[in-house]
């Protein structure tokens, strides 16, 4: 059988090192392939070459034995290749005909558009992936998972030559684990029509569930490809890294109540309705739940960016609601999910991305002294070994992993009381990730109460000592002790009430 | 037990960026070209002018003529930065200097003093910024869109005022000495330019309200969650610019002795000309005000020579006009450069 993408002695590199080096690879019709790697190991670099984004140094690539002719994404979609990038592209003002129509144009169009026609015919192609939503309302509004499933929808879209292969660049990256479930079937749903999959994930469990095979690309080189069957996730890692990760045993990370810090009650938003909780000093506590349940809405109603009703307190002081400011003076700090659009600022440097937080500390004599400054900075950069280590590098010279660690330094610096962090990890490579769960830890023993919303289970089980389980805007579980697994906190987070049951063979722990 | 983290971070290559590219940007940095290119254009043009009518141009009187022409469009200028780097536009400041000249010489035609003119012209620039910051961070109206609609109403003040004719009966000679005396040989105004200059440029540098003004301007929504008042620190950027334009308006009423209705309009332009040139110098991708006052300068030197070179009088707007595209479109290429 013609391999449906055969990629041979592929090279590229930018100023310097070689970001890709002579990676050659083959996937049949219906093969579904992971492509794992750190930051920065050339997935990407890899997926734009064939996209047509860049022109290699060398190599040469075939989709179903036709020679595709590189740095040119006509080419590459003629040929029969697809792909949903990691943002999605899609625009969010308008509606999902409208997206559907984006570079491929409306098929309806004979001097006008037939809008009705149009709406059908989108409806009709996210229903053969399972998804069914009003079509007319701006994707903005609709759920992460909907809007994934409108990329794949439009890269699935029948053209003038038909697709041979789908890729895949993080599809799951801003998916909640039962919303992911999702898309596996979706992916499946493709390839068993014969068109083969790659895609890119930071997600190991996801190439064990839905991959036949995989390639672990690491400095740009090819480490391995092999089927997944036989494969352990620490031997993936192990390849993904080139070390052993650091262990850690958290199944009863031992939780030493202190001192309540941080009291919630009566706390409503948008979903959120009557939530209480308490965070001690000392103590990390995760916030699980599907996409609507209201975990993303928790740190930002908790430290202003979001309105709210109900009462939080601080040490018994009650924070006022809508007021980052006063929430920061009061010792809370916040890592926003999203980092982009909520946390970085990509023209500024990595000193003024650190001291955006209080720069008044290091102002004497009324001038801001840069010197000291920097000084601090520099600590700052080396304790969480950010790289460059470069205090006047601008932020957008930083891979995701380390302005995510730029992010976390702006807080940890302040020593805050509380520290809210809402998906800490995300699109962030295995090293970044491990060492920003370590300094979380570090924080929580100096005595920070941690408060951590993500949608890693995995995330959740290395770092905390109890999990809100929220369904529909309300603590539906708690998790804790022995009970503490990420299939366990997933399926009470798509709610069933007697999680533990579910899991095979688990005893529940009677805490 | 230590994390060994050996795997190189990933420095996203700058795409196209080959090793002789970088080599020659090395080489313009260490000559200031990329940072300091407008004080080359600058010297470029002033050796042209110099050779081509050195009997008009290169004289000690024309530099005079130069520098105390364009102190008040530098402190307007100078004023406008500051709610630019808060991602603000303040198209209102060519009617707040309209209207503070207007006001000052009022005073002093009905028979007020000048002292009290000065005080409610300046108050009138604060209250202008006040109705300013009021529209845009309550009433959420794109700057752009509210600053317009004020501009027009600024104009419409000083017909009202002026009865739409020049005032400039009983001005007091104690006033209009603020504006033309020499100091050093130098008029006053360029004195007060760079007192402003100081004071602006201390602000932006070297408080922290400097970096909280360009946080917002970076990105607004990670300001406010950084703790940030957005909203405070933009009615602030606007009460500043409406009262350095109304200093403006005073000094130039001083300079004039005289007031006259649209009198402020023409400094709006070359202000946002200067502004955006500003941000390609110095420090690249961000407006600041030694960039400006250099961007002043070499706009006015390259209007002043042409002049004296027998070019027409509407080389002026054409000049500025000019700038501003150019000017706006290197500063979008310098914030490119950045991300």
């Amino acid at each position: 059988m013609t391999p449906a993408l055969t990629v041979t002695n592929m090279s590229k590199s930018f100023a310097g090192p070689r970001v890709l080096d002579s990676v050659t690879l083959s996937i049949e019709p219906g093969e579904i392939r992971a492509l794992v790697g750190e930051n920065g190991s050339g997935k990407s670099t890899l997926i734009k070459i064939l996209a047509g984004f860049h022109v290699p140094d060398e190599g040469s690539a075939e989709v179903a034995g036709q020679s595709l002719h590189l740095g040119d994404g006509t080419a590459s979609e003629a040929l029969g290749l697809r792909f949903v990038h990691q943002d999605l592209g899609l625009v969010d003002t308008l509606d999902a005909v409208d997206n559907m129509a984006l570079g491929a144009g409306y098929p309806s169009f004979r001097g006008g558009i037939r809008w009705r026609q149009e709406r059908k015919r989108a409806r009709g192609l996210l229903t053969e992936l399972g998804y069914d939503f009003d079509v007319r309302r701006p994707v903005g509004t609709l759920a992460m998972s909907e809007r994934t499933a409108l990329a794949v929808a439009r890269a699935m879209a029948p053209r003038d030559t038909p697709a041979k292969v789908l890729i895949l660049d993080e599809p799951t990256a801003n998916l909640p684990a039962a919303e992911a479930q999702r898309l596996y079937q979706l992916a499946r749903r493709v390839a068993d029509s014969g068109i083969a999959v790659v895609f890119v994930s930071h997600h190991f469990d996801e190439v064990f569930e839905l991959a036949k095979s995989v390639t672990v690309l690491r400095d740009g080189k090819q480490v391995i490809t092999r089927p997944v069957a036989g494969l352990t996730e620490d031997q993936l890692i192990e390849l993904v890294i080139g070390r052993k990760l650091e262990q850690v045993e958290h199944d009863a990370k031992a939780a030493e109540r202190k001192a309540v810090v941080l009291e919630v009650s009566g706390l409503g938003s948008e979903v959120l309705y009557d939530v209480d909780f308490a965070v001690h000093a000392g103590e990390i506590v995760g916030v699980a739940g599907i996409t609507g349940s209201g975990r993303d809405e928790v740190a930002a109603a908790l430290f202003g960016g979001r309105d709210r009703v109900g009462e939080a307190k601080i040490n018994g002081a009650v924070l006022p609601k809508n007021r980052p400011d006063k929430a920061m003076a009061m010792g809370m700090g916040l890592v926003p999910a999203e980092r982009h659009a909520n946390a970085a600022f990509m023209t500024s440097t990595l000193r003024e991305n650190i001291t955006v937080v209080r720069p008044g500390i290091h102002w004497r004599g009324l001038i801001l002294r840069k010197g000291a400054e920097r000084t601090d900075v520099d600590r700052w950069l080396e304790r969480l070994d950010v790289r460059p280590r470069k205090s006047e590098f601008t932020m957008s010279d930083l891979s995701g992993g380390n302005q995510q660690k730029v992010v976390l330094a702006r807080w940890l610096r302040l020593e805050p009381k509380v520290l809210v962090l809402d998906e800490p990890t995300q699109g962030v490579d295995v090293g970044a990730k491990s060492d920003i769960h370590k300094l979380v830890d570090e924080a929580a023993a100096q005595g920070t109460a941690v408060l951590v919303a993500s949608t890693d289970h995995e995330e959740l089980v290395r770092l905390c000592h109890r999990v809100l389980i929220l369904r529909r805007g309300r603590i539906a579980d708690e998790v804790s002790g022995g009970r503490m697994d990420h299939d366990l906190i997933t399926a009470a987070t798509i709610g069933r009430d007697q999680a533990d049951a579910t899991i095979g063979g688990d005893q529940p722990d009677a805490t | 037990m230590t994390v060994d983290t050996t795997t190189e971070p990933a420095v996203e290559p700058e795409p196209g960026g080959t090793e002789a590219a970088r080599r020659r940007r090395n080489i313009a940095a260490t000559l200031g070209l990329d940072r300091f290119s407008g004080v080359y254009v600058w010297a470029a043009l002033i050796l042209i002018f110099s050779l081509w009518v050195p009997s008009l141009f290169d004289t000690a009187t024309n530099a005079r003529i130069i520098a105390g022409s364009q102190a008040i469009t530098a402190i307007v200028a100078m004023g406008l930065i500051v709610p630019v780097a808060c991602g603000a536009f303040d198209l209102s400041i060519g009617g707040t200097v309209g209207v503070a000249v207007c006001v000052v010489i009022w005073f002093q035609a009905n028979g007020h003093g000048f002292v009290l003119g000065i005080i409610v012209a300046l108050l009138a620039g604060l209250a202008v910024g006040l109705l300013n910051s009021f529209i845009v961070v309550k009433l959420n109206v794109n700057s752009f869109i509210a600053t317009l609609g004020m501009s027009s109403i600024l104009s419409a003040g000083t017909y009202w005022i002026t009865n739409g004719s020049t005032i400039s009966n009983g001005v007091s000679p104690h006033f209009t000495a603020i504006g033309q005396n020499l100091l050093w040989g130098l008029p006053l105004p360029v004195f007060y330019m760079v007192a402003v200059g100081i004071v602006l440029w201390w602000l932006l540098e070297y408080t922290p309200v400097g970096r909280y003004l360009y946080s917002i301007g970076g990105n607004p929504q990670a300001a406010k969650l950084a703790g940030i008042r957005v909203g405070r620190i933009t009615t602030g950027a606007f009460v500043l610019s409406g009262v350095v334009a109304a200093f403006a308006g005073i000094i130039l009423a001083a300079e004039l002795g005289s007031a006259s209705p649209d009198i402020g309009v023409p400094y709006l332009l070359p202000a946002f000309s200067a502004v955006f040139l500003g941000a390609t110098q110095v420090f690249p991708g961000r407006v600041n005000v030694p960039g400006t006052l250099i961007a002043i300068f070499l706009l006015a030197t390259g209007v002043k020579g042409l002049q004296l070179a027998g070019a027409p009088s509407y080389i002026t707007s054409l000049f500025d006009g000019a700038a501003l595209i150019i000017a706006v479109a290197l500063a979008a290429r310098a914030t490119r450069r950045r991300t």
